[in-house]
């Protein structure tokens, strides 16, 4: 399978711990949106999304984690990306959405 | 006489790994580093994303054109799908944020050089190289 997406709601911190590992890219970013949905629906809550097995990721998945990003703002909440790999990372220098997405990059 | 690779590739979303996967290998076998790979992949996939979100009649096919140079590999990813002009509003899709145009972006932002032809009534290439340092 190219991508694969677990989660868990983390009850003592009251967020969400969602791994996707593989590739997100246009045949697969509609699960990535589809986890991050079902997730802040079943609890409206932060989503820490680690990205230690994410191979690959290009602008389809960029936007689908704008997408959650904006959505959950208007309530209050956040969305990180953490441990994103070398290739990721550039991707959103270029985009300039690590200090959005990732501030551990900018630190 | 610089070698050439084309491949036909139909217009839906699963094959767009197959291309970038096929594009690695070819960057790979060239001498490239690890990380002009990575900007090839997604340069290439970000142009295939185009193409099907926008540039394909139904699911028709289009092309993507390798021509291996001594100090560089020039992509051409065309479609025949009667161009477009920029300077008007395109069809909003799901899957590319900014009406793709955050994917243009990124492909300039990671290529050396890129140009993006597209002539109304037949189609729109986007060439993008990147050379051997």
């Amino acid at each position: 399978m190219m991508l694969q997406i677990q989660r868990s709601f983390d009850r003592e911190k009251g967020v969400w711990n969602i791994t996707p590992k593989g590739d997100v890219d246009i045949s697969t970013a509609s699960m990535l949106r589809s986890a991050l949905d079902e997730a802040y629906r079943e609890n409206k809550a932060d989503i820490i999304l680690h990205f230690d097995d994410l191979n690959y990721m290009d602008s389809t998945g960029l936007g689908v984690i704008i997408g959650a990003y904006g959505r959950m703002k208007e309530n209050g909440n956040n969305i990180t990306l953490k441990n994103p790999r070398d290739n990721i990372r550039k991707l959103l220098r270029i985009t300039n959405l690590d200090r959005l997405l990732c501030p551990e990059l900018c630190e | 006489m610089a070698d050439m690779m084309k491949f036909s590739v139909p217009g839906k979303p699963q094959y767009v790994s197959t291309v970038r996967m096929a594009i690695s290998c070819l960057a790979n076998s060239l001498g490239f580093d690890v990380e002009a790979i990575e900007d090839i992949k997604i340069a290439v996939s970000e142009a295939c994303t185009n193409v099907v979100c926008h540039g394909t009649i139904g699911n028709g096919e289009y092309e993507v054109c390798c021509e291996l140079r001594e100090d560089r590999l020039v992509i051409s990813v065309v479609d025949k799908a009667g161009g477009y002009d920029p300077e008007t509003h395109r069809e909003p899709c799901l899957e590319c944020p900014k009406e793709g145009g955050l994917g243009l972006y990124i492909i300039k932002a990671l290529m050396d050089e890129v140009e993006i032809v597209t002539e109304m009534g037949i189609g729109t290439r986007i060439e993008m190289v990147k050379y051997t340092r």
